[in-house]
Formats: C-alpha cells, sequence, structure tokens
C-alpha cells in the first residue's frame, strides 16, 4: 500500500510536470513577441484574442495542420527520431529540479520534486548533454547544407559551452558540499550565492545563454545566414518539437540559475509563499533572456569560440581556485 | 597621451559592463515608450493632410452645375495620357464634359491637371483607398468623380476606424479630427 502510494504520488507529480513544460512554452512565446514588439515600438500580436493572448493556440493548430514535409534524400529514421531526441533531454532533467521544500496537503507531507539525486546537478549536465544528439541528427539527416552547417555550429557551440558551464558550478558545489540540489539551495537560506559567485553567475549564465542557443550566440540558427540552422527543412509538429525544446532550456537555464545562485525558494525580506519566491525568480530570469535578444546583435563564429575558450574557461577555473583559497 | 587616456576608459568601461548597460537601459526605456504602431484597417486609420493628392474629384459650383469647362487642358497635360474628355454644349450654350474619364491604374498623382485647369474643376482629394482586382474598374467616369471625398480638411491624423465587410470591403470612420501620431515617435 505504502509502495503503491508513493508510486502514484510520484505518476501524479510527472504528469504535473509535462503537462506544465509542455503548456509553458505557449505563454512563453506569447511572451517574447510582446516584448519583441514593445521594444521595438510596435504592439506584437494583437489580432487574436485579448492582446493577442490566443495567438500561440492559434500558431499550435497552424502547426499541427501544417503538413509533415520529409525532404526526399533524407535519411528518414534519424529525421523523425532527432525532434524526440531533442525534446526528451530537457524534459528528463526536469526530473532533478527541485521548485520547494515539502509542503501538507490534506495531511500528507509531499515534495515538490520528483526525486531528490544525491548527485543531481550531475544528472542535470550530463542529460542536458545528450540534447546535441538531437541537434546532429537533426542537421545531418535532412541532408540539406543549412542544417549541415547549422548542426556543425550548434554542436561545436554546445559542446565547448558546456565545460566553462560544468566549472562555473563547482564553485557552488564546493560551498555547499553537496551536489543535490535540494541541499545546494539549503545551504542558501542565510547569503545566496551570487554574493560569494558572482565571476561563477556570470560564466554559467554567459555560457547558458550558448547553451540555449539563444541571442546572441544564437549561431545555431542565424535567421540571417543559415536559414533556420538545423530544423531548416523540418515543418510542422517535428519544428514545434524544436521549438519547445528551445523554450524548455531556457526556462532550465532559469530555473537552474536561480537554484544555483539566487538562492532558489529562499525569500529575501517580503515574506511570500517559497513556490511563488521561485516563480518570480525564473520569471525574471526568463524576462532576461528575452531582454537579451532584442538588445544586443549576435557574434560571430570565431568570436563565439574565442569567448568560450579564451575568456569563459580561465574565468571559470580562476573562480574554483580562487573559492577552493577563501573557502578552505 | 589622450588616445592611451580613451583606451584605457574604453577597457574600463568595458570591465564594468558599461556599454551592455547603456544598451539595456535603452532597450528598456524603449519598452515602456507607446507603440507606433497604426492598427488599419480595424482600428484605426490615417487621416491625410490637407496637401495629400489622393483620388481625383470634380467640383460643382454654386447652381450645382459641374464646374468643368471640358477646355481638355487637364487631358493635355497630364503626362500618363489618362483623362479623357468628351465635350458638349447645353441649351445654355456652355460647354460641359458629357465623358469624363480618368484611368486611375495610370495615373501617377502629380497633380498637374489640378494645377492646368482653367476653371478650378478638378483637383486630388483625401481618399487613398481604391485598390481593386480589376484594372476595368479603376477607370473612373464622370459620375463618380463628382461624388468623391474632396480636400481633407483637418490633416495628419490617426482615428479610430473599422472595417466593414458587408458588402463591400471599406473601412469607416466617423471621426473628423485624429491624434498627431507623431508624438509617439520616441526620439533619443
Ligand atoms: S494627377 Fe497627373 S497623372 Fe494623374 S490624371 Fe492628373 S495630370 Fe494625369
Ligand atoms: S477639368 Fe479643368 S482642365 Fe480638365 S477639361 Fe475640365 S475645365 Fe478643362
Amino acid at each position: 500500500m505504502e509502495l503503491l502510494f508513493a508510486l502514484g504520488l510520484i505518476a501524479i507529480k510527472i504528469a504535473l510536470l509535462i503537462a506544465m513544460l509542455l503548456l509553458l512554452p505557449l505563454p512563453l512565446t506569447w511572451l517574447e513577441r510582446k516584448l519583441a514588439g514593445h521594444m521595438q515600438q510596435r504592439m506584437g500580436p494583437m489580432r487574436v484574442g485579448w492582446h493577442g493572448l490566443l495567438q500561440p493556440v492559434a500558431d499550435g493548430i497552424k502547426l499541427l495542420t501544417k503538413e509533415d514535409h520529409i525532404p526526399a534524400e533524407a535519411d528518414r529514421f534519424l529525421f523523425k527520431l532527432a525532434p524526440i531526441l531533442a525534446l526528451a533531454p530537457p524534459f528528463v532533467v526536469f526530473v532533478a529540479i527541485p521548485f520547494g521544500e515539502t509542503v501538507s496537503v490534506l495531511n500528507a507531507e509531499i515534495t515538490l520534486y520528483v526525486s531528490n539525486l544525491n548527485v543531481a546537478l550531475l544528472f542535470v549536465f550530463a542529460v542536458i548533454g545528450l540534447e546535441v544528439y538531437g541537434v546532429i541528427f537533426g542537421g545531418w539527416a535532412a541532408n540539406s547544407k543549412y542544417a549541415v552547417l547549422g548542426s556543425l555550429r550548434t554542436c561545436a557551440q554546445m559542446i565547448s559551452y558546456e565545460i566553462p558551464m560544468g566549472f562555473a558550478v563547482v564553485g557552488v558545489v564546493m560551498l555547499a558540499q553537496s551536489m543535490s540540489l535540494v541541499d545546494i539551495v539549503r545551504a542558501q537560506s542565510d547569503v545566496w550565492n551570487i554574493v560569494y559567485q558572482p565571476v561563477g553567475f556570470l560564466v554559467f549564465f554567459v555560457a547558458g545563454l550558448a547553451e540555449a542557443q539563444r541571442i546572441p550566440f544564437d549561431l545555431a540558427e542565424a535567421e540571417g545566414d543559415l536559414g533556420a540552422g538545423f530544423h531548416t527543412e523540418y515543418s510542422g509538429i517535428r519544428f514545434a518539437f524544436f521549438m519547445v525544446s528551445e523554450y524548455v532550456i531556457v526556462l532550465l537555464v532559469s530555473v537552474l540559475s536561480v537554484i544555483l545562485f539566487f538562492g532558489g525558494w529562499n525569500g529575501v525580506l517580503i515574506p511570500l509563499p517559497p513556490l511563488l519566491w521561485f516563480a518570480l525568480k525564473v520569471a525574471f530570469f526568463i524576462y532576461v533572456f528575452m531582454w537579451f535578444r532584442f538588445t544586443l546583435p549576435r557574434y560571430r563564429y570565431d568570436q563565439l569560440m574565442a569567448i568560450g575558450w579564451k575568456v569563459l574557461l580561465p574565468l571559470s577555473m580562476a573562480n574554483i581556485i580562487v573559492t577552493g583559497i577563501v573557502f578552505s | 597621451m589622450s588616445r592611451v587616456q580613451d583606451r584605457l576608459g574604453t577597457w574600463i568601461g568595458w570591465a564594468l559592463f558599461a556599454d551592455l548597460a547603456s544598451a539595456f537601459t535603452l532597450t528598456f526605456g524603449y519598452m515602456f515608450s507607446r507603440p507606433v504602431t497604426m492598427q488599419y484597417p480595424d482600428k484605426e486609420k490615417w487621416l491625410p493632410y490637407s496637401r495629400y493628392r489622393g483620388h481625383h474629384f470634380l467640383k460643382r459650383d454654386e447652381e450645382g452645375e459641374i464646374k468643368c469647362v471640358a477646355c481638355e487642358l487637364c487631358a493635355r497635360i497630364c503626362p500618363c495620357d489618362c483623362i479623357e474628355v468628351v465635350p458638349y454644349e447645353d441649351e445654355n450654350g456652355k460647354r460641359h464634359p458629357a465623358k469624363f474619364e480618368i484611368d486611375t491604374a495610370r495615373c501617377l498623382f502629380c497633380g498637374l491637371c489640378e494645377d492646368a485647369c482653367p476653371a478650378d474643376a478638378i483637383a486630388l482629394g483625401q481618399q487613398y483607398e481604391f485598390s481593386s482586382f480589376s484594372s476595368r474598374d479603376l477607370v473612373i467616369g464622370r459620375d463618380d468623380l463628382l461624388g468623391k471625398p474632396g480636400k481633407a480638411m483637418t490633416g495628419g491624423g490617426v482615428v479610430t476606424a473599422r472595417l466593414n465587410t458587408e458588402e463591400d470591403v471599406l473601412v469607416e470612420t466617423s471621426e473628423p479630427h485624429g491624434y498627431n501620431w507623431w508624438r509617439n515617435i520616441r526620439r533619443t
């Protein structure tokens, strides 16, 4: 009975998580287009629903009813596999992400995470690294020069930025003496990590921008010079998979920034429910992502590589050394 | 020396992310400025300035008689050769156009016909929404020209409008004055 209850709880949590992650991209696309519009003195979507609120639904219907086109020369199996490979890892990662401490519902203590892995951070980075397969296969299988070039760029970018990203969080692990994300947040109940780890955060966030392939590091889909990068040939629902995966990664990087550097669900000054604090912080980071997008131009490819290897990597290593010396 | 200082200043600025900060404040400021979008055609539309050269119209005099004396000067001066006038003489011995056609598909809205007219009979008015699926519909006859809207009186503004798709697609408005669209343009 106990076991059954626990299993049922996990199933419910996973269902909720998946529903949330699948639905969140809808308001996020709306928000992004609204912000883009207003930053350029336009209005953004206005016609479907109140201030275009139903626009994402209309877009979803459009994508679902569009022809699902597979190029004649494409590798059909890989072509169909790639969107799923791109979509799955960001979803899997959220298994290890805590959203808060336990809450009691109907006299039952319910934890706000699916599992509290003791190597959660390692798990997150390992699984997120798998996303690159979707990109490689997608670009390769489509048999198009834009797609191949885009996927090559993306792979190089993701692999080289994963290294500084991984090093940047080592400082956090050293401070918390744990790799469990719950413990890391608990360790920040007094002082947020951003105070001790400003450089670590900087490196993490820049690398996160590159991971999520957002401007200024969106070379993968550089609309101007590559069509749309590795998903040039995708249409309909498969294209939607890539879009959803992109937004989930944006969400993931925001959530990780909050958990690792901004105290997770620990609030300051104003006593709000922890979950609300968490959501507010994540929302702020998502806004920052979009703000970046409509402010900065795109980097050139060699600049991207130079930033990754010559600036971020040394910075993150220096951060580890300094953290080790100061806090040991 | 000053170049070295400039360099130094640039480097210090970069180290403190001054360039990024100014960029972000700029876009943040823009986010809260008024959008310049004109929601044509179902919410707003543009009222042209009084000097605007839109669709032609023919004027009548005080008695309600058509002013045009069918001198064909406008047809002569028209660089596109798009006016066709056929005169007739009424019972009082006055010349009037029996046929007056303007092919607005060819017209370049130069306004020369307006300038040339000795009787101040033709002018270019306010209307600018007269696209059509057939170029034949763009040849406008005398009676239609007499009914076209005249010069804009107020000039330059955005008014609320609504789209009437009942029979003909029309952008209707009843507002004579609009707000000055230029006030929304942010100059930094
Ligand atoms: S506006 Fe110019 S082109 Fe048009 S009818 Fe008059 S003279 Fe001809
Ligand atoms: S509109 Fe004026 S210029 Fe043209 S025929 Fe009539 S009177 Fe002459």
